[in-house]
């Protein structure tokens, strides 16, 4: 008995500290889906804006709207072929400089590394005007696979970064066990090292996703056509005119993406926190 | 030779001869399925040309409409010319712009809702649309003309179509709550204490953005206050300012809210939607949002010319559309008999705008049918949108009177040097005096350098 009410003062406590988190956190969240089925006069009356329903609420009008007069599931299907590609790309380069930078090159590797990361840092702002140049030059101007081309230059440097760091704290008895018993270094790497780097991997796809999905600038840039326009842009240039926001519209359309990241950020909750932090002592 | 029971076939492989017949009756498919499957194109023949522009998403989404599936498509079936009209938010035009011009690469044609004589050096001389326009329909407005001529050069840097008035927008059921109407800038100054406390401020934005800048250079010209004279000298720096700065401080300490700080181009319109506000600075997105939602104050929405302040009424536009071919341009033209048609048929883009693109050339639509044509206009009060014309033909300038919308003018208004400065003052952050002070060094720096590449 005393042990239960020393849980429960514990966790009490602890959803006492959270639980305010939660809420503010959650906030915009449930005024996003409010206002997603909320009648579109009523996002103007101020007595149910935007905490609940009037009268004339919830409603598919908003969603209807969405579907049937913009090129919204273009828009989704861009994106997750963008995802799609730039996270496999990103794989592909990021694991084996990672691996590399984290084993094969001792201190330079370690040097390496961090200026690998620092070109992530270097903001799309500065960047825009010269790669909008190297697409025209290519001819891949207003179509996706521009963004295929130009994403991977963020995304790869802090992957790589991440899993540098990751690979480290994976110790390298495990891989001298394998190549004493005969395994070469490829095979060392495919069956022992990538699986226990499961959560690292998992970190690099989630975020690298995460990041095709939220970038905005090479987006608008390269990309003038609604119907090649990703989520991030065709929402933000299509559904606002001129100086009148179709906010239902626009929170259905935010609404519906998040929904699957948010699923798959809480799937693998632990293992990306693994990943994230993999690396933070070595 | 394969026959039609050869495994090879059933597998999908074809030997050469298999693949050439294919490819033939593929090729042919293609010739001759216009013929069958319904004209080419454009009827009896295929589009010589493809012409791409860029524009804004009209607040009209109408105008787009006909933009887009009426006006574009039947212009290219005439000319034989594919038009692709793309649409993004306003408030990335320049930016998008800025890119293409430095990639020198992208549409044809470009608009944006002020004049960009900063990009001179990248677009071809418009004077031929100019010109062609004005035999057919007759002058260029005063307006357009000076907001899109350079006469140092003797270039226009671009074509505008059409402009839009800037009246004020106010609640005359809580105006004539307290007594008052925003005839004057004195009367604004006198209600806007009395309609903050009864829970409606006014609107007047001083943030960094298109609706408070325009909003704002037009106050200072009601105050005798201009950036630049008409030989494109700096004047900025003057006791009026200073007056003009203390009195827009005063409206807003006493009778508007600290979200005017924060605007973006909707946050005036949002603030009328929401019943909250009692007067601002718009076009007529303002009015006709309500009345195609039917908020319940659709009808109490009336619309003014600015207010009368010490040296009289006067404001600029609320858009000045201004299109231009890039140099670079793959189609020069057909992009520039496209400008050119729009604007000799303007009537049916005004009526497609619901009233909000005036034309910029007065013969495309003279004022007499413009005024005709909004007395058709159902909605309360009845004849509200007919004010425009007025607001139109004798109190609208263009950006940069009494001079010309220069480079340097452009540059100025594009940092929005005009909304910070009255922000600094009205947040006693400085005082109006150091304000304009610090404004003045900043546009002759501006000015300094448009000068000294001999553009103004």
């Amino acid at each position: 008995m005393e042990s239960f009410g020393r849980a429960l003062r514990e966790k009490g406590l602890a959803y006492l500290i959270v639980g305010p988190f939660a809420i503010v956190l959650a906030f915009p969240f449930y005024v996003m889906f409010i206002t997603a089925f909320k009648n579109q006069t009523e996002f103007y009356n101020p007595e149910v804006t935007p905490y609940w329903f009037g009268k004339d609420s919830p409603t598919w009008a908003n969603a209807t709207f969405l579907f049937e007069n913009t090129q919204y599931p273009r828009w989704l299907a861009n994106t997750a072929i963008v995802g799609l590609c730039v996270v496999a790309i990103t794989l592909v380069l990021a694991l084996p400089a990672g691996y590399a930078l984290a084993r094969l090159a001792g201190r330079v590797g370690q040097s390496l590394g961090v200026g690998i990361f620092l070109t992530y840092l270097v903001p799309p702002t500065l960047l825009f005007i010269p790669l909008f140049w190297v697409i025209t030059q290519v001819n891949l101007q207003n179509s996706i696979w521009s963004l295929v081309l130009v994403y991977p230059s963020f995304t790869v440097p802090f992957s790589t970064w991440l899993l540098m760091g990751f690979f480290k704290t994976i110790p390298k008895e495990l891989e001298d066990a394998a190549l004493v018993d005969g395994a070469s270094r490829i095979k060392t790497l495919t069956r022992v090292v990538f699986p226990i780097s499961l959560p690292g991997i998992l970190t690099v796809v989630i975020f690298s996703f995460s990041l095709v999905v939220n970038e905005f600038v090479y987006a608008f840039t390269f990309i003038s056509p609604s119907e090649n326009k990703m989520v991030s842009t065709g929402v933000y240039t299509d559904l606002i005119r001129g100086d009148l926001p179709e906010w239902g519209a626009i929170m259905v359309a935010a609404l519906i993406p998040s929904i699957p990241l948010a699923l798959l950020y809480n799937m693998f909750l632990d293992r990306f926190i693994a990943g994230f932090t993999g690396g933070a002592f070595r | 030779m394969a026959s039609s029971d050869d495994p090879s076939r059933r597998e999908g492989r074809y030997d050469r001869r298999e693949l050439i017949r294919r490819a033939g009756v593929g090729a042919a498919s293609v010739g001759f399925a216009p013929s069958f499957y319904g004209p080419l194109r454009f009827k009896d023949r295929w589009l010589k040309g493809d012409l791409s522009l860029i524009t804004w998403a009209h607040f009209v989404p109408a105008f787009d409409v006909w933009l887009d599936k009426t006006w574009a498509v039947q212009w290219g079936q005439k000319n034989d010319v594919d038009v692709k009209v793309d649409h993004i938010l306003n408030t990335l035009l320049t930016a998008r712009s800025q890119a293409e011009a430095a990639a020198k690469n992208g549409h044809d044609i470009f608009f944006n809702l002020s004049p960009q004589p900063q990009f001179e050096d990248d677009v071809i001389n418009h004077n031929e649309i100019v010109q062609e326009v004005t035999r057919k329909v007759g002058k260029i407005g005063r307006i357009a003309h000076k907001a899109s001529y350079n006469p140092r050069t003797k270039k226009y840097f671009g074509f505008s179509d059409n402009f839009v008035p800037d009246p004020v927008i106010w609640r005359h059921d809580l105006w004539n709550g307290i007594g008052l109407s925003p005839n004057t800038w004195d009367s604004v100054r006198k209600a806007a204490p009395k309609l903050k406390a009864i829970g409606h401020p006014i609107g007047i934005g001083q943030s960094a953005e298109l609706d408070s800048n325009m909003a704002l250079c037009s106050f200072l010209m009601c105050f005798g206050v201009f950036i630049q004279d008409e030989k494109h000298r700096v004047t900025i720096k003057s006791k009026r300012a200073v007056e003009a700065l203390k009195f827009m401080a005063d409206i807003y300490q006493r009778g508007e809210t600290d979200e005017i700080f924060g605007w973006d181009p909707a946050g005036n319109n949002n603030f009328v939607y929401s019943g909250k506000g009692s007067m601002i600075f718009n076009a007529i997105s303002a009015t006709r949002t309500p009345e195609d939602r039917g908020l319940p104050f659709a009808n109490d929405l009336w619309i003014w010319p600015i207010p009368r302040g010490p040296y009289g009424r006067m404001g600029y536009q609320h858009v000045m559309g201004s299109w231009w071919i890039w140099k670079f341009a793959n189609n020069k033209a057909a992009a520039k008999k496209f400008l050119a048609d729009l604007e000799i048929n303007y009537q049916d883009a005004f009526m497609a705008s619901k009233f909000y693109n005036f034309p910029s050339f007065p013969g495309a639509m003279s004022f007499s049918r413009i005024r005709k044509a909004v007395a058709t206009d159902r909605h309360r009060p009845i004849g509200k949108y007919g004010v425009l014309t007025t607001i139109a033909q004798k109190y609208t300038t263009n950006p940069g009177h009494p001079g010309y919308a220069n480079a340097a003018f452009g540059e100025m208004f594009n940092k929005f040097i005009i909304p910070k400065m009255f922000a600094q003052v009205s947040q006693k952050k400085m005082t109006a005096q150091e304000a304009v002070n610090a404004a003045d060094r900043e546009i002759k720096a501006i000015y300094r350098k448009w000068r000294a590449l001999k553009k103004i």
